[in-house]
């Protein structure tokens, strides 16, 4: 794993092993907790986001980084059973404020997906359906739009010539950037990966991590991932979690090279999860 | 099995051969059962499309195709004088009332038991369903004659000759003495008929739906309304039109229940609160004191209603063929 500062000094940000100065806090997690009915499943996490940073969460399975990541959008609201209590403001905002309104919400944090999620749909309305929710603007400017998302997402130079066909006759790893190219469609302000690469073979998924590491330049990011060698060339921040706690949190540079707690070193070295 | 063990037991462990060539044996066996029971259906399906017209026979020959916009139906009159025009009128028209109120009721009923429904409440009202598809249809029929139908004609017709007296086509459509039997009864019984139909598949389409691609959908901002409308709809939309379409099936070949409400009136009224008939109807209620000519009528108005559900069941094809080029497949 020592090569892993090698893989780590490739990546244009984090050129140098310097991590970029410390962002304004686009997301704040104060003392989180969070509950599948009786199962205490985030104990007391606290963290912040940086505006127009990549935060990585990473983790053996079970730890409660995908669970981190559905309450940044409330997707947990979905299903009965599950609460969150403590603080987690996105600006000014109080996300797990009961009154707050969920679709705008999910206007401002968009997600992408483990699996691609193509909606049964045109390759074109797949984007424009997210802009029409919010937006009633012409049929050119919606051209505009799409074109400008799916450059977005990487995908218009494959696609251009067939914006009529199903969302779902693309390959896997063009699906993703869809959905990517969706998701950035709606203009959001914090992007969330939940493990996007995992289905995708590696060239699809080298093209992806370009596309988060362009894409942090407008939008908040958090990813999270099985793949440490994925984190430490996408991320600035690396947060490594175990068992529903945050265990250490810091530059990604830091944690692959002198992790400061014993289970992150094991853990990142592969000696468990 | 027993098979296999003597025959392993008799050659030795290492003689496979012949164990094979007995599941040989079985595996022929197999694919002539299924295969004779496949060819069956069209054995069948062929004898009572023979059947029919060769029953049918006398009165084609007798009327051609002037049978279909006759509206007279004198079998007694001499030489009887028959025409289907009422029935296929009032099959249809049934038919089609029913859907209209049927489909969104069903489909309603299905979103809110997959989409909305706390879970307490999913079970109660998912067993209601079936029990209602588990209801003989001579019950809806008593039903319809004891409890629909004075409503209908002492309370709702009153009140819809009220709102529409006066407006050019929908005046027409309420207006008329008020009866008991009527088209409108048979509709509304037929809807409610059909109604488990349609949920019942609806839901377990709906189910198929992948959780994630639902939440992709919340994910950037739908409102229930939008995820079920964009997202759910289509991607189940060939369960459901196939739901729709059974539900129509039984709809247009109905007979008990529509036979004790209709009023077996053959002729064509614009209201749907006057009575009429259907296809099935007209048979069930004539064909026990039928001969002759008249019998051969009756089937050949079964043969028409045979017919009728095959286009609607390649219309139905159709509709999803254009749907799948629409959608980009």
């Amino acid at each position: 794993m020592t090569d892993m500062s090698v893989s780590v000094s490739s990546n244009a940000h984090l050129a140098a092993q310097q991590p970029l100065p410390e962002a304004p806090a686009k997301v704040t997690v104060r003392n989180l907790n969070f509950y599948y009915g009786e199962h205490h499943a985030l104990k007391n996490i606290n963290l912040t986001l940086g505006a127009n940073r990549v935060t990585a969460f990473i983790g053996p399975s079970g730890c409660g980084k995908s669970t981190l990541l559905r309450i940044f959008n409330r997707m947990y609201d979905l299903y009965p059973g599950q609460r969150a209590t403590g603080q987690l403001m996105l600006d000014q905002t109080n996300v797990l404020d009961p009154r707050l309104d969920l679709n705008l919400l999910r206007a401002r944090v968009g997600m992408v997906f483990q699996k691609p999620t193509p909606f049964p749909m045109t390759i074109y309305e797949n984007i424009a359906f997210g802009i029409r929710l919010y937006e009633k603007i012409s049929k050119s400017e919606m051209d505009g739009r799409v074109e400008k998302a799916l450059r977005g997402g990487a995908l218009w130079n494959e696609v251009k010539d067939k914006l009529n066909a199903s969302g779902l006759s693309l390959s896997g790893g063009q699906q993703q950037r869809l959905c990517i190219a969706r998701t950035v469609a709606v203009r959001p302000e914090v992007i969330l990966f939940d493990e996007p690469c995992s289905a995708l073979d590696p060239i699809s998924t080298a093209k992806v991590e370009e596309l988060i590491q362009e894409l942090s330049e407008d939008y908040t990011i958090a990813i999270v991932t099985h793949n440490m060698q994925q984190a430490a060339r996408v991320s600035d921040k690396t947060a490594f979690m175990y068992l529903g706690e945050l265990i250490e949190f810091d530059d990604t540079s830091k944690i692959f090279t002198s992790p400061s707690d014993r289970r992150t070193q094991d853990y990142i070295t592969g000696r468990f999860g | 099995m027993a098979v296999e063990s003597n025959v392993i037991d008799a050659a030795g462990p290492y003689d496979r051969a012949k164990a094979l060539s007995a599941f040989k044996l079985g595996d022929v066996t197999f694919y002539w059962i299924t295969r004779l029971s496949a060819i069956s259906v069209l054995l069948i399906l062929g004898g009572i499309i023979i059947s029919l017209i060769v029953g049918a026979f006398p009165a084609m020959k007798e009327y051609g195709f002037s049978f279909l916009w006759t509206q007279r139906w004198a079998p007694s009159a001499d030489p009887p004088v028959l025409g289907a025009l009422g029935p296929i009128y009032g099959t249809l028209v049934t038919s089609f009332i029913a859907m209209l109120i049927a489909i969104p009721v069903g489909l309603g009923i299905a979103i809110f038991l997959t989409e909305l429904c706390p879970q307490w409440l999913r079970r109660p009202i998912g067993m209601a369903i079936e029990l209602l598809a588990g209801i003989p249809s001579i019950i809806y029929g008593m039903w319809g004659f004891f409890v629909l139908g004075p409503f209908l004609a002492n309370t709702f017709q009153p009140f819809m000759i009220k709102i529409f007296d006066g407006v050019p086509v929908l005046g027409a459509i309420f207006a008329g003495p008020p009866s008991y039997l009527s088209l409108f009864n048979a509709a509304l019984i037929l809807a409610i008929m059909v109604l488990p139909f349609i949920t019942s598949i609806s839901v377990d389409v709906f189910k198929t739906v992948p959780p994630v691609l639902k939440e992709a959908a919340y994910g950037v901002g739908c409102t229930t309304w939008e995820v079920v409308r964009s997202v759910v709809i289509p991607y189940t939309r060939v369960g459901v039109i196939g739901g729709i379409m059974l539900a129509l099936g039984r709809a247009l070949g109905e007979t008990m229940a529509v036979t004790f409400i209709i009023g077996n009136s053959f002729r064509i009224s614009s209201s749907i609160f006057a009575p009429g008939t259907t296809i099935s109807a007209a048979i069930a209620s004539e064909f026990a004191e039928s001969d002759g000519l008249h019998q051969s009528g009756l089937i050949l108005l079964g043969l028409l209603l045979f017919v009728l559900t095959f286009f609607v069941l390649a219309g139905a094809r159709l509709m999803l063929m254009r749907l799948d080029k629409k959608a980009g497949k």
